[in-house]
């Protein structure tokens, strides 16, 4: 049997990042610019190298939609590829997915994935209804919070996970965090700070929650032959894949996001790898609870066991899966997962200083957005020179 | 009751029914008559088989609490005179769930499971919300 035609095509081959937190004065522009650049420099590839742009709008960027249009001119850049996706926090991995199709297929060389938001500075509270018309805002189900305190209610209720289970992941990504330059939130907290900060929508308590900040990241795709010869070392896409569900109360197990293990099959079989051959995971974190569900539907534990599983810092540097080694959105920065991805590549590259997990050759990158509807996962690993 | 300020349904043909029979204290929803799927959120289509075709079925209004939250952070200031308050998935018997909200017994003595019966709220003189209370074993 041959291999999937799209594991191992593609490669990542810059990532770069504005500074990150409350930054007054930028803008989603600015801050996708700093970005563009900062990844430009990592990967050594020249701005006229870049043929392809694929961004994502944020929630700061008065164009929307036509975020690529804007981004195209202020960069300077007529591109063979290009377009702009709003998927929330699954949109770093559709549009990382997108590129490695690009590349693969020829429709373009060297593509920018790009992404700023002035979400801290420019107010933005995440606090629309949690879903469409009328059946959610009318009984004050509003806010980001929300659809994921439903998943961690009914998750706590099935299985018996306790607040003290999200809380080893607030502290988890918060160590991380301190060791991590660029974090926002660089303070280590412990369970107890967990228990003890406010309710935000029960049973999720301001530990429990993403930050909002401002800022920008980069992720320039090539092909994987490309990348052989790059000025980093390769970071190979082996595996991909992706899966929604947009039927939210029409589902009995949407709480669940049972599509998040659908991604991660797709992704599994493509690069041929399970979870046995990760040795560093990048999980996506709106809320606490989405690591939980993340590691039932990746395999690391079997479903609702994931409470047990982070028992006694087992997703902490040093503990059986290092998760989020850079803080995740709940420390490092609320870069809507984009972040994720560029501690994968880092991690793999072994970049990490201090946070860096010994031998990293497998990486798992995860992505969620939207009403818990859009999720996708990307099997990074170390390729050959 | 001119001054509720907290977000109104959009009353328009797809959903009228719906709001005429909560007004008369009848939990109603969309039952396909090609493929049967009784269907919420209220819509045009089924989205199992893509029939318009539907009636009315008249429901228990019974069910139980899927799942629960509580609401301290206020994100529509409508709501900053009610925080804490909850909002509740319900699973209806007929099959099946929608948002609402536990009137009747303080927030934490609320769990998953309990069973619930629906009662009608009258918010405006045209909008009665359906929420619901517990059913005491």
């Amino acid at each position: 049997m041959t291999a999937p035609f799209l594991r191992n095509a593609a490669a990542i081959v810059g990532v770069g990042a504005s500074p990150q937190g409350k930054l007054p004065g930028s803008t989603a522009e600015s801050l996708a610019v700093d970005a563009f650049v900062a990844a430009l420099a990592d990967s050594g590839l020249d701005k006229n190298d870049i043929d392809g742009l694929l961004t994502f709008p944020g929630t700061t960027a008065p164009e929307g939609a036509l975020n690529y249009l804007r981004l195209g001119e202020t960069l300077g850049i007529d591109p063979a590829y290009t377009g702009s996706m709003s998927m929330g926090g699954g949109t770093a991995g559709a549009l990382v997915q997108l590129a490695a199709m690009a590349v693969a297929t020829g429709l373009a060389t060297n593509v920018a994935c790009v992404f700023g938001d002035a979400a801290k500075t420019g107010g933005s509270r995440f606090s629309r209804a949690s879903g469409w018309g009328d059946s959610w805002g009318l009984y004050g189900m509003a806010g980001a919070a929300a659809n994921s305190a439903i998943a961690a209610s009914r998750h706590m209720a099935v299985y018996g996970t306790k607040s003290e289970h999200l809380a080893e992941v607030a502290v988890a990504c918060r160590r991380h965090a301190s060791l991590n330059p660029a974090a926002v939130m660089r303070t280590p907290i412990t369970i107890d700070d967990h228990q003890n900060s406010r309710p935000i929508v029960e049973p999720l308590r301001l530990l429990d929650c993403c930050l909002i900040t401002d800022g920008g990241v980069c992720v320039i795709v090539s092909s994987a032959e490309r990348a052989r010869d790059a000025k980093q070392p390769p970071v190979l896409i082996a595996g991909m894949g992706q899966a929604y569900t947009t039927r939210n109360l029409e589902r009995e197990d949407w709480w669940y996001v049972p599509h998040q293990k659908d991604a991660l099959d797709r992704a599994w079989a493509m690069a041929g790898l399970g979870p046995e051959d990760v040795q560093v995971a990048q999980l996506y974190d709106n809320f606490s609870i989405s690591v939980l569900l993340w590691l039932e539907h990746a395999g690391f534990c079997k479903p609702g066991e994931s409470g047990p599983f982070v028992e006694g810092g087992r997703i902490q540097l040093g503990g059986e899966l290092p998760v989020n080694t850079a803080g995740g959105n709940l420390s490092e920065s609320y870069m809507e997962g984009w972040l994720h991805v560029v501690e994968g590549v880092r991690q793999i590259r072994g970049q990490c200083g201090e946070r860096q997990v010994a031998d990293a050759e497998v990486c798992l990158v995860t992505g969620r957005g939207m009403t818990l509807n859009c999720s996708n996962a990307l099997v990074l690993t170390r390729g050959d020179r | 009751m001119t001054d509720y300020v907290k977000p109104l349904p959009e009353i328009g043909e797809v959903n009228r029914r719906f709001w005429e029979a909560t007004r008369e204290g009848r939990l109603e929803l969309q039952r396909c008559t090609d493929c049967g799927h009784l269907r919420f959120p209220i819509n045009d289509i089924c989205p199992e088989c893509l029939s318009r075709a539907h009636t009315w079925q008249p429901l228990s209004g019974d069910g139980e609490v899927f799942s629960y939250v509580v609401f301290h952070q206020v994100y529509n200031k409508a709501f900053v005179d009610d925080v804490p308050y909850n909002v509740a998935l319900i699973q209806l018997d007929e099959g099946p769930r929608m948002f609402s909200n536990i009137v009747g017994t303080p927030n934490e003595q609320v769990s998953v499971g309990d069973r619930v019966r629906v009662v009608f709220d009258p918010v405006t003189d045209t909008v009665t919300l359906p929420r619901f209370e517990l059913v005491k074993r």
